[in-house]
């Protein structure tokens, strides 16, 4: 099937390709490209999507995109009651892709699934990317039927469990986010031990869709280097 | 630089609400091209003033020692600072070899990283246009919470929008009353279309003072004052300012401004004094002038730049302005 990319005039073809794993009963739709270390991406609760972002992150790593069940054409989720239960059904299919160890990333509800997955599995994470995460709301936000019954366990246990999280965190807002405030991004850097909240200017909540280029090279960066991210290597120089 | 520290003084003793200080570079115009030093110097003489600066150029500056600098500015003075944050005229781009095509998307940009610097409580990286920082924390904090109150020039309609936009103020400088009514429409319009409504303290207006006993005297000894020659900024660089014009700097209305920085060569002298390009008279004439400044622009900030053809008469003029209108003007607002 063809396969298109939000928010882009782009009209090269996709390098990516539809496939499908099972696991925990589900029959699960994923895009993949790319080799070299997997980056795993869970997508927003408006659904899969490819962003021009994906196509230069599968340059330098294997992308693996994955369709939550309960999303698209897949059949109406209601197995589960907490976040968790769909982490460890996540976990299971990236087992089942004979990938051990590997960088997450997730936007919006997909990065709250990100961060519950990553805290159930903290030893075969590389490096995890948020990107304006829903994990720890406003008070005032309103959430859809799904992202609402998925809502458990508390707050108060999420930041328990993010206290003890030693892989490094990367936190990506769009400066002009309009679903979830930015300012959000400084929980995570108060509640994890190693966490960088980086505003990417001039994009909304799909940040990595609203501008690709700057968003791949941000987080190629980080997932290569870690928390030593936070130097820039790149040489001075004007005229060698 | 002793006479300037000198009338700061005299401003602070007098009762004035402000003193300010701006960038500027590649010409002997003003002789701050760091009005961050120069403000450090003033934290230790102005005791009862805002401090001003009107502003440092943030496009050709590092953003984050912007924010540094003025949260420094602000605990020194106890929360005494106002920081206007400027695009520079033509002639700074040169100085600091940065592309004056680009200059509005670094002001836009670095405002922003400014305003954030300031207000974010924990650490943040930015994944800029122009600028990137892996890691922002400044210190120390800025003493006036959220942060201090925030102008930034508007003649050109981009900055009025800008401004609006952004809910900062906007000031006005080189150029007349019926000009910046234009500009201050739109600011006004566009605020309120995304929201909130300016006060009259949203909005300054930057001109050239002198006061004298009577009217007459203060025309003669106004019109007594050399022309600058090659001093001033861009006009003394028509090459330079040229050059940076077609490189894009002026905007969606290039001619308007390029030919703004010439309001003052070769107009009549009553022609700018009724267009408010220029304050003189007895205390009584100015202050009509400035109730018309008032009335036509809503501006509630004056940002007076007293100049008569010798620092006598200047003095003279401060405190006769500081004496006779200023207690007047107070009443006003």
């Amino acid at each position: 099937m063809a396969i298109e990319r939000a928010n882009s005039t782009h009209t090269e073809p996709s390098q990516f390709r539809e496939k499908y794993v099972d696991a925990d009963g589900f029959h699960i739709r994923y895009l993949e490209a790319g080799t070299g270390a997997p980056l795993v991406h869970f997508h927003g609760a408006g659904g899969l999507r490819l962003s021009r972002s994906h196509e230069r992150l599968a340059q330098t790593h294997r992308v693996i995109l994955f369709e939550v069940p309960g999303f698209g054409n897949s059949p109406t989720n209601e197995r589960f009651e907490s976040i968790e239960d769909l982490g460890r059904t996540m976990t299971e299919a990236i087992t089942h892709l004979g990938i051990d160890r590997f960088n997450l990333m997730g936007n919006s509800f997909g990065g709250k699934l990100a961060l519950w997955t990553a805290l159930q599995v903290p030893e075969r994470i590389l490096s995890l990317v948020l990107v304006a995460p829903a994990a720890i709301l406003p008070d005032n936000h309103v959430q859809d039927a799904l992202t609402r019954r998925l809502s458990t366990p508390s707050r108060t246990e999420l930041e328990a469990r993010m206290a003890s999280f030693q892989p490094a965190v990367l936190v990506v807002w769009g400066t002009d986010d309009r679903m979830i405030p930015s300012e959000m991004g400084r929980v995570y850097v108060e509640k994890l031990p190693t966490a960088f909240f980086v505003l990417l200017y001039d994009a909304g909540h799909e940040a990595d869709a609203d501008r690709p280029e700057a968003f791949a090279d941000l987080v190629t960066e980080f997932i290569e280097r870690g928390a030593g991210f936070v130097v820039n290597r790149r040489s001075g120089v004007v005229h060698p | 630089m002793q006479w300037a520290l000198e009338q700061f003084s005299m401003a602070d003793d007098l009762g004035f609400d402000w003193v300010t200080v701006a960038e500027h570079h590649f010409s002997p115009f003003s002789l701050t091209p760091n009005p961050m030093v120069m403000a450090g110097a003033l934290t230790q003489r102005i005791r009862r003033a805002k401090i001003a600066l009107l502003g440092p150029n943030i496009p050709i500056q590092n953003p984050v020692r912007v924010a540094e600098e003025f949260a420094m500015l602000d605990t020194l003075t106890g929360g005494r600072v106002v920081a206007g944050m400027l695009r520079g005229t033509s002639n700074e781009y040169v100085t600091y070899n940065i592309n004056p095509a680009e200059s509005r998307g670094r002001f836009d940009e670095a405002l922003q990283i400014i305003r954030r610097a300031w207000t974010e409580p924990q650490p943040f990286g930015w994944w800029g246009r122009y600028y990137e920082y892996r890691s922002i924390s400044i210190w120390p904090r800025p003493v006036q919470q959220p942060h201090p109150p925030i102008y930034m020039s508007g003649s050109s309609p981009e900055s009025a929008e800008l401004a609006a936009r952004n809910q900062i103020g906007l000031g006005f400088a080189v150029t007349s009353v019926p000009l910046a009514s234009k500009s201050a429409k739109l600011y006004r319009q566009v605020a309120n279309e995304v929201g909130w409504s300016p006060r009259p303290e949203d909005v300054i207006y930057r001109v050239g003072i002198h006061v004298a006993a009577t009217d007459d005297q203060a025309f003669d000894e106004l019109q007594s004052i050399p022309a600058d020659g090659a001093t001033r900024l861009s006009r003394a660089n028509p090459v330079i300012d040229d050059a940076v014009a077609q490189a894009g700097y002026y905007g969606r209305d290039r001619e308007h401004q390029q030919s703004r920085a010439m309001l003052n060569r070769g107009a009549e002298f009553a022609d700018k004094l009724r267009d408010g390009q220029q304050l003189a008279g007895s205390p009584e004439t100015v202050m009509d002038q400035i109730c018309n400044v008032h009335h036509e622009l809503g501006a509630g900030v004056l940002d007076l730049i007293f100049r008569g053809p010798d620092r006598d008469s200047t003095r003279r003029s401060i405190e006769l302005f500081a004496n006779k209108v200023l207690p007047r003007i107070h009443e006003l607002n």
